[in-house]
């Protein structure tokens, strides 16, 4: 019973405590932050509270049916508790930057309403064990995100907003077909039934493709990413929250919930996946190379990114989908970190345009290197995180046999170092172009270098986060990944 | 206990390095040669003692494992030997730079990956290991000025690409073997197996230095600090590399002379000695004449490991080790001269062996050894080389001596130039260096001697055991040269020698002896697109990337403009369309009404 009410106040704190954050924001500002603060932490803790006993095996739930078939079922299990570990933290981080980020802008409340409300959408996304209550958590995150992108009200900025809007809105749509789909395939929204239907009628080729179409939209996947380059004119908290942390790892984990987990696909499917990862890993690394605009830059790396972690999932074995988790950890640590980067060099120096930059490691030194050290990650350099992730991803593909799409990735991943460093050097060294930059304010150096730090210690700690996800796996796998 | 001391030689050199970052400048130096001294007693108390140690870690497989025999126990000494002398020479060569903090810190961490690397049983160790150094690698050419990024980016693209296919190779390698543990892989080189080796030596002769992967070094050389030559390109990654390429030739794959590897292995060898030691030939840079020296003579190591023979493999890893002590030796001798004359460019050098008398010594046995000079060492392990290559064909064996030839005639006009002629008003001030920098050059100069004369001592201490039933009834020692081979050997050098006195004297000055060859026809030709970079690889490989992400940049843009332009066109047609047919008549509504009507009826009663 108390392990439910954690649970549910896990998914509800956030979500229903973001109403009240503007209503503070009257009487005090630093209450406000503080309570967004806590709000977000709170769903940390109580997630890690949750962790002994998921990796014991037990599975929590709260069940509740509707009339009319609905249902509201919150499922607590390894995997979704990782998931809501992983985004929570990295969330709260990001709050901690917004303080002094957002300080100097209008419209301060519903900013901290919509981003606690966006991250209590995530954690009920995360555990949700029905489709009806996953679309709608999915629908609330897009909402959201449409505000969050808009935020500064400038006319191009709307625009940006809408469009991000409309184009996940239209997976979603296309996505809660497939869901109705699924009802009428197996009877059911509930999670559980689900899997025990499919195992005896297998799902229609339609339905898959209509909910990979809502997945692919939301994780910024070829051919329906480009929204995620043009959401770049966000606050850059945003950004890294949008990008890196949560909204386009939605689509991941949803993937791996339904697709890996519940109703595991076939191999032609599963090909078909990877080769559409493939091709957005590298149409994006290569547009990551031409793009001078730094936020854009990022997020086109994070849409390859995004690639090599579809990739993990598809390659149906222990190795690979483990692979997939730590790279959503790794990926999170480090991209977030480079979002907030570009959000200090942004503030600082008024531009994001890299060919009118330079030279700011002479200037922002901690900065710098917090940039640097979390390239190296996404890079997949030794000894920090993103290395483990990297190789097991790819050592995953290669025991599936899949050596033509192996070596895709891997020049992709070349071309993630090529990009890396061509902002790199063109924004940190060379001749300082614009003089007066200087570093950022305490609480926001201290933001980055965290997770320049912590994508450090991820490597050299490397056996507590796999730990945990060897758990993970072994729940997934009994009785869901096709031997 | 006697195991917590393989995590030891991995955990000292590192944290002593994280400190050497917070110390003040002053003290840093003398810290790390303390460290660097610790590691190299540590690497000698246990040398020759087999360890095994293994705790869980990343799980998959993926166990920390340690293992300490021969090999392993051998390539660590030789690393931590290399690093003592460097910090050494750096304490007085870094004396007033700024850098010098970063560069001891990114030293000994270096140290430390590389004893985590040699050490490594289980290949995503040893992966992890031997990638980490990319960080410290791009460090320690970055601190060299503001304009090194480039070339430090050059080099960490370079390397790092190398070292996705070794990832790859790795991935490969495990899946089939069924284990990630390096001591119980043997594996044969089928189909897959070939490519898993493939990807594997890429990582091993790039990390090596062989050609295509070869063009960051003459960069570095004269962008990174000097001592960063002496120790990365010069030893610590030849020991890497040739230590990886034996081990798998040797256990890991089972690479036999019969094998289609085999022969590719030596062409790449061949090729090798040759393209870099013409490019060395014509370098007007003492350090840059040197990097060049650096990536020719892996080709012998290559060429030696991949004849698969036993003297071959012997040869190879005795000239690494040999190659380790001259080139290390010969640019800290570069490093001298520019300390003391603040320049290496050879036109503005001449006359430094009556000022620098020792320095000259040094250079003179060094680049006696690397000409492979008897009774130097570089002309026993040479001599390996060449036996094992004629055996495999004479075409390889041409390559290797027409290789020498060339060596000897690029140091002679090395040597020519920057301590005989006339002394240049440059560098009328030049005196000797301190003895700080003096103490490593003699005793890299005193190895070169030792290893040469009583070459039975490396071969038979270190060299014989790595080879294990392979050295069975087999001599490798300096009785053993084939005397056909060593007095051709010495012939040739002979040859050399008239042949730099006369280019000297026609063309006049040592260092135009080499310019007949630079402007000779056709090969002045390629020395020109050499010059302008079109045959760099990395140049050339950047281009083509650009032009691949301009490609999937417009594949980008043109499916933005679906979303950008073609949705919202289509949207207004449609929305015009329907507009149009609301032109406010009643009779045309009720004719639609009508239509539609019937439609439904249709539908309904069909």
């Amino acid at each position: 019973m108390e392990k439910q009410l954690i649970l549910f106040l896990i998914v509800m704190l956030p979500v229903a405590g973001a109403f009240f954050l503007p209503v503070v924001g009257r009487f005090s500002e630093a209450v406000r932050n503080r309570l967004a603060f806590l709000l977000v932490a709170a769903s940390f803790v109580l997630s890690l509270t949750l962790l002994p006993s998921v990796l014991n095996n037990q599975v929590i739930t709260i069940s509740q049916n509707l009339p009319l078939g609905f249902n509201f079922i919150l499922t607590a299990d390894a995997l979704a508790v990782f998931m809501a570990m992983v985004s929570s933290f990295i969330s709260a981080i990001i709050i901690v930057y917004s303080f002094t980020y957002i300080s100097h802008y209008e419209n301060r409340g519903e900013y901290y309403l919509m981003v606690v409300l966006f991250l209590g959408a995530m954690m009920g996304l995360v555990f949700s064990g029905s489709l009806i209550l996953l679309y709608v958590f999915w629908e609330i995150t897009g909402i959201t995100s449409w505000r969050l992108i808009g935020f500064f009200r400038e006319k191009q900025h709307v625009l940006r907003a809408d469009k991000a809007f409309l184009m996940t809105v239209f997976g979603a749509l296309l996505m809660l077909i497939g869901f109705i789909r699924l009802y009428v395939e197996t009877g059911s929204f509930d999670l559980q039934v689900i899997k025990e239907a499919v195992k005896i009628h297998p799902l229609s080729g339609l339905t898959v493709a209509l909910i990979m179409a809502g997945i692919l939209s939301k994780s910024a996947t070829l051919p329906l990413h480009t929204w995620l380059p043009d959401a770049g004119v966000a606050p850059s908290p945003v950004t890294a929250l949008l990008h890196a942390a949560v909204l386009v790892k939605i689509g991941v984990y949803v993937f791996a919930r339904l697709f890996v987990v519940t109703m595991p696909l076939d191999i032609p499917w599963m090909n078909v996946i990877a080769i559409i990862a493939a091709a957005s890993a590298l149409v994006s690394a290569g547009a990551a190379l031409i793009d001078t605009d730094l936020k854009r830059i990022i997020a086109y790396s994070t849409i390859s990114q995004i690639g090599f972690i579809f990739l993990g999932f598809t390659v149906s074995n222990e190795i690979g989908v483990a692979g997939s988790l730590l790279y959503i950890l790794m990926h999170g640590l480090a991209k977030a970190g480079l979002f907030l980067c570009a959000g200090i060099i942004e503030q600082n120096t008024k531009t994001k345009d890299i060919t009118k930059l330079g030279g700011l490691m002479y200037t922002m030194p901690v900065t710098a290197l917090s940039f640097l050290f979390c390239s190296f990650s996404v890079m997949g350099i030794p000894p920090f995180g993103g290395f483990f992730a990297k190789y097991m991803v790819i050592a995953g593909t290669l025991q599936a046999g899949h050596l033509a799409i192996a070596f895709v990735f891997l020049f992709g991943a070349v071309l993630t170092i090529l990009y890396l460093f061509r902002v790199f050097n063109m924004v940190f060294m060379g001749d300082v172009g614009s003089s007066s930059a200087k570093e950022g304010s305490p609480s926001m150096v201290f933001c980055v270098a965290l997770f320049a730090v912590l994508s450090l210690l991820g490597g050299i700690l490397i056996s507590y986060p796999n730990n945990m996800i060897a758990i993970v796996i072994k729940q997934m796998i009994t009785g869901s990944i096709p031997t | 206990m006697t195991e917590n001391i393989l995590i030891a030689m991995i955990v000292i050199p590192l944290i002593a390095g994280l400190l050497s970052l917070l110390l003040p400048k002053k003290g840093c130096g003398v810290f790390a040669l303390l460290a660097a001294a610790v590691n190299f007693i540590l690497a000698v108390s246990i040398f020759n003692k087999e360890l095994n140690l293994t705790f869980p870690w990343a799980g998959f497989g993926m166990a920390f494992s340690l293992r300490l025999y021969q090999f392993s126990g051998f390539i660590m000494l030789a690393a931590a030997f290399f690093g003592l002398l460097i910090s050494l020479y750096s304490l007085s060569f870094l004396k007033d730079k700024d850098y010098r903090r970063q560069f001891y810190a990114y030293l000994l961490i270096s140290l430390s990956f590389v004893n985590g690397a040699v050490l490594a049983n289980n290949l995503v160790v040893l992966l992890f290991f031997w990638e980490g150094l990319l960080v410290t690698l791009f460090g320690l050419i970055v601190i060299g000025g503001k304009q090194s990024f480039r070339t430090a980016t050059k080099a960490l693209v370079i390397v790092g690409l190398s070292d996705l296919c070794m990832m790859a190779g790795i991935a490969l390698t495990g899946y089939l073997a069924g284990t990630l543990v390096i001591s119980d892989i043997h594996l044969g080189l089928g189909s897959l197996g070939g490519l898993a080796f493939i990807l594997m030596a890429i990582g091993a002769v790039s990390k090596a230095g062989a050609i295509p992967f070869h063009t960051w070094i003459p960069d570095a050389a004269v962008d990174a600090p000097l001592p960063f030559m002496a120790l990365f390109p010069a030893t610590l990654e030849k020991l890497l590399g040739i230590y990886l390429l034996a081990r798998i030739t040797l256990d890991m794959f089972k690479l036999d002379a019969g094998s289609p590897l085999s022969i590719v292995l030596m062409i790449l060898g061949a090729i090798t000695i040759l393209i870099a030691v013409m490019m060395a030939l014509v370098q007007k840079d003492y350090k840059k004449l040197l990097s060049y020296h650096a990536i020719s003579q892996v080709g012998y190591m290559i060429l030696g490991i991949g004849t698969c023979l036993p003297a071959g493999i012997a040869g190879g890893i005795f000239h690494m080790l040999n190659h380790a002590m001259y080139k290390c030796g010969l640019f800290l001798t570069g490093g001298a001269v520019e300390k003391s004359t603040g320049t290496t460019n050879l036109e503005n050098l001449g006359g430094l062996r009556a000022k620098m008398p020792v320095t000259f010594i040094c250079f003179f046995i060094t680049a006696a050894s690397i000409s492979g000079v008897p009774p130097f060492n570089g002309f026993f392990s040479k001599e390996l080389v060449y036996d094992a290559a004629m055996q495999r064909g004479w075409i390889f064996y041409l390559a290797a001596i027409l290789g020498s030839f060339f060596t000897a005639a690029s140091f002679l006009k090395l040597g020519h130039a920057a301590y005989f002629g006339k002394s240049r008003k440059e560098n009328k001030d030049a005196k000797e260096v301190s003895v700080f920098m003096l103490i490593p050059m003699i005793t890299l100069a005193a190895v070169c001697v030792i290893f040469g004369v009583f070459n039975y001592l490396p071969i038979n201490n270190f060299i014989k055991p790595i080879l294990g039933a392979r050295a069975e009834g087999h001599n490798f020692t300096g009785s053993s040269v084939n005397m056909t081979l060593g007095i051709i050997t010495v012939l040739v050098l002979l040859g050399a020698i008239i042949h730099h006195l006369m280019a000297a004297k026609i063309m006049g000055g040592g260092i135009k002896a080499a310019e007949h060859i630079h402007h000779a026809p056709v090969l002045s030709v390629v020395y020109r697109w050499a010059e302008k970079k079109y045959l760099d690889p990395y140049e050339v490989g950047v281009k083509f990337v650009k032009i691949i992400s301009k490609l999937l940049w417009r594949i980008d843009r043109g499916i933005d403009w679906i979303y950008e332009s073609l949705t919202p066109s289509a949207a207004l047609f449609v929305s015009r369309t329907i507009r149009r047919m609301h032109t406010g008549y009643y009779a045309v509504y009720i004719a639609w009404s009508l239509v539609g009507a019937l439609l439904i009826m249709l539908f309904i009663f069909r």
